[in-house]
C-alpha cells in the first residue's frame, strides 16, 4: 500500500512546480557563491589558505536558509493540494490508513530534499571545479551538502505537522520564517534550538552530532505528527 | 472607498491572525536579551543595531509576504472574488483597499517594534535617554522600504491560489539580501535590502533617513511604481 501511496503522491506532485522549486534550492545557493566569486574572486581567494574549504563555508552559510524556508515551502505545498480543496475526506475515505497518507508525505517530501542535496553537491563541485580551487576535498564536500539534510530532518516532521493540522497555511509558513533565523545567527544560540541544527555549528565542534541527533528528533516528531494527525478529524 | 477598506478590515480581524503582528516585536525581544554582552560605547544604538539584524534583514521582507496572502485568502476559497467583485466595486479599487491596509498592518507592526526597542532598553536598564528620534526614523524607514515589496506580494498573493507559491518568490528574492548586504555596490540597488538599510542607524545621520534621498526615491520608489502599477493592471485583466 506504502509504494502505491507514494506513487500517488508523486503524481499530484506533478507540474506543481516542486520540482522546479528543487532544483532552484540547490542550484541557488551555489548560483549566490557564482555571484560572490564573480564579483570580487581575488579578494576571496585571499582570505584564506585553503580555498577549497572557505568556498564551501561560503556556501554553507546559505545552504541551512534554504533548507528551512525551503522545507516550509514545499510541505505547505504539499499539504495545500489537500487543503485548498478540502480533499483530506476523499483521500481518507479510500481503503487507506491515515498513517499511510502522512508517511507517504513525509517520505516524499524527505526525497525531494535528498534529491535538492544531491544537486547541490554537483553545482557545489562543478562551481568549484570551474574556480580551480585545488584539490578537491570530496569528504568535506560531501558533509556540507548532506550533514545539513540529515540535521533537518526535525525540522521538515515539525512543519509537515503543523502544515497538514492547520486550516491556514498562514501558520506553517510563519513557523517557517521564524525557523530560519535561528540558522541565520547560529553562533550565540543554544544547541537544543533545532533550527540551529542545519548550520552545523555546535559548541562540541562536532556536525555529525547534528546528523544523528537530526535522525532521532526527526523520528521522534515524526511520529508524534502522524499520531496527531491520525487522531484529527479531516475537513 | 471607506467601505470597502472597512470591510477588508473586517475580514482580517475574523480571520483570527492578527496575532501575527506581535511574532517579529517578540523575536526582537529575544533577541535584544541574548545579545547583551559587555556593552559598547552607548548600549541603546549597540542594541538597535542587533535587534534589526534579527527583525529586519530576512523577517520583515518574509513577513510583508505572509500578510499579503492573508488578506487575500478568503477571496481564494470557494470563488469569494467573484462575490467581492460582483459588488457595485471597481477592481481598482479593491486592490488599493488592500494594500493600504497591508501597509497599515506593516506600520502597526513597526509601532510594536519601537516598542520592543523601549522595552528591551529599560529592561538592561541603560543610563542614556532613550534616543526616540533616531529609531523613530529607523521605524518609519524600514516601513517605507516595506512598500514596493508589499505591492509585489499583494500581486502574487492575488495571482496564486496558494500560500507557498508566493511566499517561494519571496524566498528567493529574500535570501540574497544577505549577499547583497555584504557588498556595498550592490546592497543599494537592491529592493529587497533596502528594509534593512533604512533600519540601520549606523548609516548616514544628517539626511532625514539613513540612506541617501536619491537612492530612496530611485530604488525605493521605482520598484515601488513598477511592482504596484503591474499588480494593479494585471489584476484588472485577469478573470476570476
Amino acid at each position: 500500500m506504502i509504494r502505491k501511496l507514494i506513487q500517488v503522491e508523486f503524481l499530484k506532485s506533478k507540474r506543481k512546480g516542486f520540482w522546479l522549486l528543487v532544483f532552484l534550492g540547490g542550484f541557488g545557493v551555489v548560483a549566490l557563491q557564482m555571484v560572490n566569486y564573480g564579483v570580487r574572486k581575488e579578494y576571496l581567494l585571499q582570505q584564506s589558505d585553503n580555498d577549497w574549504i572557505y568556498y564551501l563555508m561560503n556556501i554553507s552559510n546559505f545552504t541551512p536558509l534554504a533548507l528551512v524556508l525551503g522545507i516550509a515551502i514545499l510541505t505547505s505545498f504539499m499539504t495545500s493540494i489537500e487543503n485548498e480543496t478540502n480533499a483530506w475526506k476523499q483521500l481518507i475515505a479510500l481503503p487507506v490508513s491515515k498513517l499511510t497518507v502522512y508517511l507517504a508525505k513525509f517520505t516524499v517530501l524527505a526525497f525531494m530534499l535528498l534529491v535538492a542535496s544531491l544537486l547541490l553537491t554537483l553545482f557545489t563541485y562543478g562551481y568549484g571545479v570551474f574556480l580551480d580551487l585545488g584539490a578537491i576535498p570530496y569528504g568535506a564536500l560531501l558533509k556540507y551538502s548532506f550533514y545539513p539534510f540529515f540535521a533537518s530532518l526535525p525540522i521538515l516532521a515539525l512543519q509537515l505537522w503543523i502544515a497538514t493540522v492547520s486550516n491556514n497555511q498562514a501558520i506553517p509558513i510563519t513557523t517557517g520564517v521564524i525557523g530560519v533565523l535561528p540558522s541565520f545567527s547560529a553562533q550565540n544560540l543554544p544547541d537544543w534550538l533545532i533550527w540551529k541544527w542545519p548550520s552545523l555549528m555546535n559548541s562540541w565542534n562536532e556536525p555529525i552530532y547534528y546528523v544523528w541527533l537530526g535522525l532521532g528528533v526527526g523520528c521522534l516528531l515524526y511520529f508524534v505528527g502522524m499520531f496527531d494527525f491520525a487522531r484529527r478529524d479531516v475537513k | 472607498m471607506l467601505a470597502i477598506l472597512r470591510s477588508e478590515i473586517f475580514k482580517f480581524r475574523k480571520a483570527n491572525i492578527w496575532a501575527l503582528i506581535f511574532v517579529g516585536p517578540v523575536i526582537a525581544i529575544f533577541a535584544g536579551l541574548v545579545d547583551s554582552g559587555e556593552l559598547p560605547v552607548n548600549s541603546w544604538v549597540y542594541t538597535v543595531l542587533m535587534m534589526n539584524l534579527v527583525y529586519a534583514v530576512l523577517f520583515l521582507p518574509l513577513i510583508t509576504g505572509v500578510f499579503a496572502s492573508i488578506v487575500c485568502r478568503y477571496e481564494h476559497q470557494a470563488g469569494g472574488w467573484k462575490q467581492l467583485l460582483a459588488l457595485p466595486v471597481t477592481k481598482g479599487r479593491v486592490f488599493l483597499a488592500k494594500y493600504l491596509l497591508l501597509v497599515s498592518l506593516v506600520f502597526l507592526m513597526q509601532l510594536l517594534y519601537l516598542g520592543a526597542i523601549y522595552l528591551v532598553g529599560n529592561m538592561q536598564g541603560f543610563a542614556e535617554p532613550f534616543p526616540l528620534e533616531i529609531i523613530w526614523k529607523s521605524v518609519l524607514g524600514g516601513w517605507i522600504a516595506t512598500f514596493p515589496l508589499i505591492a509585489l506580494q499583494l500581486w502574487l498573493a492575488i495571482w496564486f491560489k496558494s500560500f507557498a507559491a508566493p511566499f517561494a518568490v519571496n524566498v528567493i528574492f529574500t535570501i540574497p539580501t544577505i549577499l547583497a548586504l555584504n557588498s556595498e555596490k550592490l546592497a543599494p540597488f537592491y529592493p529587497w535590502a533596502q528594509p534593512y538599510l533604512m533600519m540601520n542607524i549606523g548609516g548616514k545621520v544628517d539626511a532625514m533617513f539613513f540612506v541617501p534621498w536619491d537612492q530612496l526615491l530611485i530604488v525605493v520608489g521605482g520598484s515601488f511604481i513598477l511592482f504596484f502599477l503591474g499588480g494593479y493592471f494585471l489584476f484588472n485583466r485577469k478573470a476570476f
